[in-house]
């Protein structure tokens, strides 16, 4: 399977990773998190896992388990640490901690290396053994709600190291190191893939796109962070100069979000019947039709004003789509101002570069091409893969030859 | 001093060139700057991976960011405080042998301080610093023939790791390439033409890497 990447990134870059990984041989690797399915983190773990053990590494993948009281408790301190505010119970803390204990009886966390991902599993590292642990943090950290933080902080001090996507989710207020990995995408995902042309128009059809007009595209959850209405304004003033364009902004119904439904509502309120606004709701893992509306885009917006990496634009990028992106978390990384892309502050600038690229034929196969380069230079999942094991072997002090 | 294309094939010394190629783990210093002070004291304090990082890691073509600047503090400076001048000076810092990492703080140190004020970029500048994970190549030079050849070939990372890292984070006084080349077979000439390369005049790994391959056939062919 890793030969396959070969086309993407060269054989030296494999040659490498394999060697990084025959230093890395006598260890075994655990990778724990909170969901088997859903989510970034498990898409990349059941591409990753295969991966590392295809080398040769020791690697399980194991699942914290929880019921729906803890969950809520999780999901209350993920939206506190991404957005700085919210209620959270003193309780909340308490059930945290019993389902650490929980898991940390019934889970073998008994490995050289073990990777925790996120906030939900990070307590487990009070029940830590042996091993190097790594807390990988996949949030945004920038502005957290200081309680919360100070109560999981206790638990990354605790670690040997954390892993953050970007400096700016970095904290000061962590003694431990601190590595940067930018999270990535698989070439060979059917998110991914290359599909036919004719797939592309027969997706874009059976969903009432016009596929010869030009089509604005954004792809995310109906959530005010990724600024909805923002994104039908900046269409509205793009439109006055490019009056046959299309937007579509591709969602998923978020079940256990109830502020979804609500900007949802919003958004439609703000789209005020334009047959040429599409408000797609489509199941979560419809990957295939991402993949045919991406490569359908004309320009690809994402217009979020908080982001914790937004990993769509390093798809759309994938497929030599130029993005007009908000200066927001790891969107400042993916798009380079004026090279891949530009960065937008408002929805009137977004309409700006939404119409430069529109109308700039050239330019926009120029920045696509230019994109695809810096996403197969730094965000396929064998850089992610490589600098994973480059993190176990510095803080395992491997580093050297 | 021309050498014929026999004595391409000799072995110097004895001494092969081992190639070994470095990938890096980047690492967050606990350091940002909103001002040009705050940026000065960072460069004063920054450990030399950190230095190292925001001074050179532009010639690693792993970025597409358009080489107006040589280093991210003039970028920084040009872009998000505005200050062309300032800028153009801590771009024009060398980099160049026989500079150490601490040549090169003193230099920016001194360009910095005397303008050094509370004027602020529209984004902060993030100290970043860049931890080398070295790794071994199956590419081994016994003779000048084979080191010419293999120069063209080995990863671009490989080259970069030779003819900056080392020097620079290592504190190895000269370029690898020279060193050998002069212990190993006395090409004091042409150790010192590798030597005279500015590695921050170049913006990727194989811009650098024609660089030392044509500097090394004027001498070598």
């Amino acid at each position: 399977m890793i030969e396959k990447y070969i086309q993407f990134v060269g054989e030296e870059e494999i040659d490498a990773i394999v060697k990084l990984a025959e230093r890395l041989q006598d260890l075994s690797i655990l990778h724990v998190n909170s969901t088997v399915a859903g989510g970034g983190v498990a898409e990349i773990l059941h591409r990753m896992v295969p991966l590392m053990r295809e080398l040769g590494l020791r690697v399980d993948w194991k699942v914290i388990k929880g019921d729906p009281e803890f969950f809520a408790v999780t999901k209350t301190f993920h939206n506190a640490l991404q957005t700085g505010v919210g209620e959270v119970p003193k309780h909340y803390y308490e059930i945290y901690e019993k389902w650490q204990e929980i898991n940390a009886n019934e889970l073998d966390l008994d490995y050289d290396v073990v990777f925790i991902h996120d906030p939900q599993p990070a307590g487990l590292v009070k029940h830590r053994r042996r091993g190097i642990w790594i807390w990988r943090c996949h949030i945004d950290l920038s502005t957290p709600h200081p309680e919360v933080w100070g109560f999981l902080r206790r638990y990354v001090s605790q670690y040997h190291a954390a892993i953050f996507h970007i400096p700016d989710f970095a904290r000061d207020d962590l003694e431990i190191p601190q590595l940067l990995i930018p999270p990535s995408i698989d070439p060979l995902s059917p998110k991914n893939m290359e599909i036919s042309a004719t797939a592309v128009e027969r997706v874009v059809k059976k969903f009432g796109v016009d596929p010869e007009r030009p089509i604005l595209l954004q792809v995310s959850r109906f959530d005010r962070a990724k600024d909805p209405v923002g994104v039908i304004e900046a269409y509205r003033l793009a439109r006055r100069h490019v009056p046959d364009l299309q937007l579509v902004y591709l969602g998923s119904p978020a079940h256990d979000d109830p502020e979804g439904e609500v900007v949802y509502r919003e958004a439609v309120e703000a789209a005020g019947g334009d047959p040429d606004i599409h408000l797609l709701m489509l199941p979560p893992d419809s990957h295939y039709e991402v993949n045919a509306f991406q490569r359908a885009a004309t320009v690809v917006m994402q217009k979020s004003l908080r982001e914790g990496f937004g990993l769509t634009v390093s798809e759309a990028l994938w497929k030599k789509k130029p993005v007009v992106g908000g200066k927001a978390g790891g969107i400042k990384i993916q798009v380079i101002h004026g090279v891949t892309g530009f960065l937008a502050t408002s929805p009137r600038t977004a309409a700006h570069y939404t119409v430069f690229l529109l109308r700039e034929k050239k330019i926009r196969e120029e920045m696509g091409t230019a994109g695809r380069e810096h996403v197969r230079r730094n965000f396929l999942i064998t850089h992610q893969l490589r600098r994973y094991l480059m993190a176990v072997a510095y803080i395992a002090k491997r580093h050297k030859a | 001093m021309k050498l014929d294309a026999k004595s391409l094939d000799t072995r110097g010394s004895g001494v092969p060139f081992k190639f070994y190629t470095a990938y890096y783990v980047s690492t967050y210093s606990r350091r940002r700057a909103w001002t040009l002070r705050e940026l000065l004291d960072g460069i004063k304090t920054a450990d030399k991976n950190t230095l190292f990082h925001h001074m050179f890691h532009t010639i690693r073509a792993k970025h597409l960011l358009p080489p107006m600047y040589t280093n991210d503090f003039a970028r920084w400076v040009g872009e998000e405080v505005g200050d062309e001048e300032l800028a153009a000076s801590l771009s024009d810092v060398s980099g160049a042998e026989p500079a150490t990492i601490e040549d090169i703080r003193q230099e920016l140190v001194s360009i910095l301080e005397p303008v050094a004020d509370e004027r602020r970029g529209r984004s902060e500048f993030v100290f970043v610093g860049m931890e080398p994970v070295v790794v071994e190549t199956k590419y081994v030079a016994y003779t000048l023939a084979d080191f010419l050849d293999l120069i063209e070939m080995v990863p671009g990372e490989s080259i970069i790791y030779h003819f900056v890292t080392r020097r620079i984070l290592e504190g190895v006084s000269r370029n690898d390439f020279s060193i050998w080349l002069e212990k190993n077979f006395g090409l004091t000439e042409v150790a010192n033409a590798l030597s005279r390369i500015a590695p921050l005049m170049y913006n990727s790994e194989e811009a650098l890497r024609e660089a030392i391959l044509t500097t090394l056939k004027r001498w070598l062919l």
